[in-house]
């Protein structure tokens, strides 16, 4: 009898055991199409980060037509790469989203204006044509506009006319817009290619003139978190992902190759992935994974300070938007 | 539960009254009520599923959340449906048919054109629309006139080929009658050719509306100014107010069956000798 219990115990002892080293299965939902973007997570993956805090990762990318905050709502995935407008107008929407850990300190967005249209600051603005994205791209724009004290409703004297522009630099060299919006790590570079020095463009970025809003952050449901099991996946996900971070900004060369092999669809290039990783080399830089309050406060109060019918981001202070239990927990 | 029950019950009531409905004879109110009722016990039991089960309204809001939504936005979606419908939309659908008309007709006339043109045409109508819409989105610019180009090219094949099949219709005893008559070739046209056509080319109208508007509106995602329905669609999904998106759901299927029922009516007016419209 008393062979029998210590048989079970240990039978029951050594399926734990076992459990316990299957790895955990995990699904990440980024923000858009494969690229260096997320060079970190293709990276922590390919060189076996997460495999060694024992985690089976699913990395989905994204795409124009797919919005993260509705896939972890239907639950495709357990963890999702989104900016952090999105993710507050979420939670106002009833999509209880978490910001657990924010890889990208600074922003790379930014409006381009071509001199030879005559826009030298932002006092030429009015009655100009700009291009905007939209997607989670208009909150700071609003912002911004509202600032300056120009409406949007059209070009004249106080007023500029606002596109929507795909995501190209097409409409600034086809002159179809004076300004137009572009990531530094992307269309910046396609309006270089087009043949346009840097020094015949203006560019204002979001982050020095005060408007600035937190972009690829990681995020959860707020439900998922009181699991422990959960907090305890997501802790060893985001140690894994920093790593995989750190890893990339000092091997770019490697992390860019990692990139193009992961890209299912085969439409990335080298070259372009490798300005890719430098440019978000230089946003990841500045954080070790952990939120900065004071950040985060920036971009409360710029989407705050617009509110509108047009630009319905946010109409009331969040409250618990963000934890530090988990970057706490992981990097220290 | 209480409103589980309540689908299941809004469920059980439409099936019970349109099982009753289909053993009564039939008169013109009946046959317009069982689609009715079929309609509203979907709506009922749509919002009983979300309600009672508590889905997000970011995944798939209630019916009268909807419905709020399109009361409370009815400016909005007004000035939506005139920048995508009427300018984008309606004058693409006229130009596009129109040119179709025409060329069809020049095609008819000249055999030469036949054999030039409609192998060009087939080519162009297996373009897929979102190969084409930020091509003409460069070449037209932001506003309506780009959304009316790829309404124009969505159209035109349709149109050309069911009018070239429609000018064929007439058979030879007809054509010899007129003949007989001494009618030369615009006669001939006016009188027989292009009336025995009506059947086919309204057609290729009737298929014209539907692809103008999934044109008009597919084409917006790829720039477009601040207004139209197709922005609005892509980008209230960005900012998850679904409720705004399928509120202009609404509007374009209303607009869609209405912009086909027009044109069946006309066609009934046009074509009543043709025994497809005889009772």
């Amino acid at each position: 009898m008393k062979n029998m219990t210590k048989i079970a115990a240990g039978a029951a002892l050594g399926l734990w055991g076992t459990m316990a080293q299957a790895a955990d299965d995990l699904t990440l939902q980024l923000k858009w199409v494969t690229q260096a973007q997320f060079a970190g997570y293709y990276v922590a993956k390919d060189k076996g980060f997460y495999e060694e805090e024992g985690l089976n990762v699913t990395i989905k990318p994204g795409g124009p037509d797919i919005a993260p905050e509705q896939v972890i709502v239907g639950g495709g995935a357990d963890v999702i790469v989104t900016w952090m407008a999105a993710g507050l107008a979420a939670r106002e929407r009833g999509v209880p989203l978490v910001n657990i850990a924010q890889p990208f300190k600074t922003g790379g967005l930014q409006v381009n204006c071509l001199k030879s249209t005559g826009v030298e600051s932002t006092d030429d603005f009015a009655g100009r044509t700009m291009g905007v994205w939209f997607y989670g791209n208009e909150y700071p724009f609003y912002a911004w506009m509202a600032s300056l004290g120009l409406e949007t409703d059209g070009a004249d004297d106080n007023g500029v006319t606002v596109l929507k522009q795909a995501f190209s630099a097409d409409p600034l060299i086809q002159g179809q817009a004076d300004c137009i919006s572009t990531m530094t790590y992307n269309e910046y570079r396609q309006i270089l290619q087009a043949g346009i020095t840097p020094e015949e463009l203006v560019t204002f970025n979001y982050l020095d003139m005060g408007f600035g809003m937190l972009e690829d952050g990681l995020y959860v449901l707020e439900d998922d978190l009181e699991d422990p099991a959960f907090k305890d996946k997501m802790v060893r996900f985001v140690r894994a992902s920093m790593k995989g971070w750190k890893y990339a900004e000092e091997h770019q060369e490697e992390a860019a190759e990692i990139v193009i092999e992961n890209d299912a669809s085969g439409a990335q290039e080298l070259d372009h992935q490798l300005y890719m990783v430098g440019e978000v080399a230089k946003l990841t830089a500045g954080s070790n994974g952990t939120l900065d309050e004071a950040d985060y406060a920036q971009t409360v109060n710029t989407l705050l300070s617009a509110v509108s019918e047009e630009n319905p981001a946010i109409t009331k202070e969040p409250e618990g938007a963000w934890t530090h239990a988990i970057t706490d927990e992981a990097l220290n | 539960m209480g409103w589980i029950v309540f689908a299941l019950a809004a469920w059980a009531l439409g099936w019970l009254l349109n099982v009753w409905l289909a053993r009564q004879p039939v008169t013109w109110w009946s046959s317009l009520a069982a689609p009715v009722i079929f309609g509203l016990t979907l709506l009922a039991v749509w919002e009983g599923v979300v309600r009672g089960f508590e889905i997000n309204q970011v995944l798939l809001p209630a019916p009268t959340a909807i419905a709020a939504r399109i009361g409370s936005s009815a400016d909005l979606l007004w000035a939506d449906f005139a920048q995508t419908v009427l300018k984008g939309a309606l004058s693409g659908y006229v130009i596009g048919c129109g040119a179709a008309f025409l060329i069809a007709v020049a095609v008819d006339r000249f055999p030469f054109l036949q054999r030039g043109l409609l192998p060009v045409g087939n080519f162009v109508a297996a373009l897929p629309v979102i190969g084409m819409a930020p091509i003409l989105v460069m070449w037209f610019g932001f506003d309506w006139q780009s959304k009316a180009a790829v309404v124009v090219v969505m159209v035109f094949f349709p149109m050309l080929v069911n009018t070239v099949q429609g000018l064929q219709a007439a058979d030879a005893m007809q054509k010899d009658l007129m003949r007989t008559y001494a009618a030369g070739y615009w006669r001939t046209l006016l009188k027989l050719r292009l009336p025995a056509a009506m059947p086919f080319i309204f057609n290729g109208l009737k298929i014209g509306t539907t692809l103008a508007l999934i044109g008009a509106i597919v084409a917006e995602f790829f720039g477009s100014p601040i207004v139209g329905m197709g922005f609005r669609i892509s980008t209230s999904v960005g900012q998850l107010t679904l409720d705004l998106v399928w509120a202009e759901i609404f509007v374009a299927a209303l607009a869609g069956s209405a912009f086909y029922g027009v044109m069946a009516l006309v066609e009934q007016r046009v074509t009543f000798w043709h025994p497809s419209q005889r009772n």
